[in-house]
């Protein structure tokens, strides 16, 4: 299966997340989940990243609400449009989870 | 050009997943997709008539009247509304009222779904 997660929390979801298994994976950073793409804690990226094989993007807007940029965004990120997540969800994945 | 379903059951005020789910059934409209709208749990208060606008939080009634005239059906649950004290004559112009069921069915008929959780 081809599946997109969406990540709309800083809170700790990697329980639930680090089960979640596909074929091909994409995991949309949202809302205070984009935090995951621009904070490290203790020099370390969020675990969030270390998901083997996924793919991660994350929203525009709500990276400028938060006041950063693209230019904070980790390198294993893709920044992309609420247009962008459309063509995700639309054409790219057979599923999507908001956790 | 596919139908997207999303089920909303973000709360009314302060919500950043309801401003979410309003802005991407936006996109996907701009983009020629047909999509539909089921508001349940504390997001059914999204479809009440006479809200006030604050200027401090984020306010969706005019997008959602605007995406409602360029296609997109809006369904409430029903069960929730009258829960909360959301009657039949409360509802806006152009908005139903559904049980669950109506939801289950778009969830099978649907190209794509995403159910977007409460806070």
């Amino acid at each position: 299966m081809k599946l997109a997660i969406f990540l709309s929390d800083w809170r700790r979801t990697e329980d639930s997340f680090e089960r979640m298994k596909a074929e091909k994976m994409g995991v949309i950073l949202v809302g205070n989940g984009v935090y995951h793409a621009v904070v490290k804690e203790n020099g370390k990226d969020s675990p969030v990243l270390s998901k083997a094989g996924a793919s991660f993007y994350v929203l525009s807007d709500d990276l400028t609400t938060r006041g950063y940029t693209a230019a904070n965004v980790n390198s294993k990120v893709k920044v992309v449009s609420y247009g962008d997540i459309v063509d995700l969800i639309m054409n790219d994945y057979e599923k999507s989870a908001w956790i | 050009m596919g139908e997207l379903t999303l089920g909303v059951f973000s709360s009314l005020v302060g919500s950043m997943s309801l401003d979410f789910s309003f802005k991407i059934a936006e996109a996907a409209i701009a983009k020629g997709h047909k999509v539909n709208m089921w508001l349940s749990g504390n997001a059914v208060m999204m479809a009440k008539k006479g809200q006030k606008a604050f200027k401090d939080y984020s306010h969706n009634e005019k997008l959602m009247k605007e995406l409602m005239g360029k296609g997109m059906e809006i369904t409430v649950c029903e069960a929730c509304a009258e829960a909360r004290g959301y009657h039949k004559e409360d509802v806006p112009e152009g908005m139903k009222r559904a049980s669950m069921d109506w939801y289950l069915a778009k969830t099978v008929k649907t190209d794509k779904l995403l159910h977007i959780g409460g806070e």
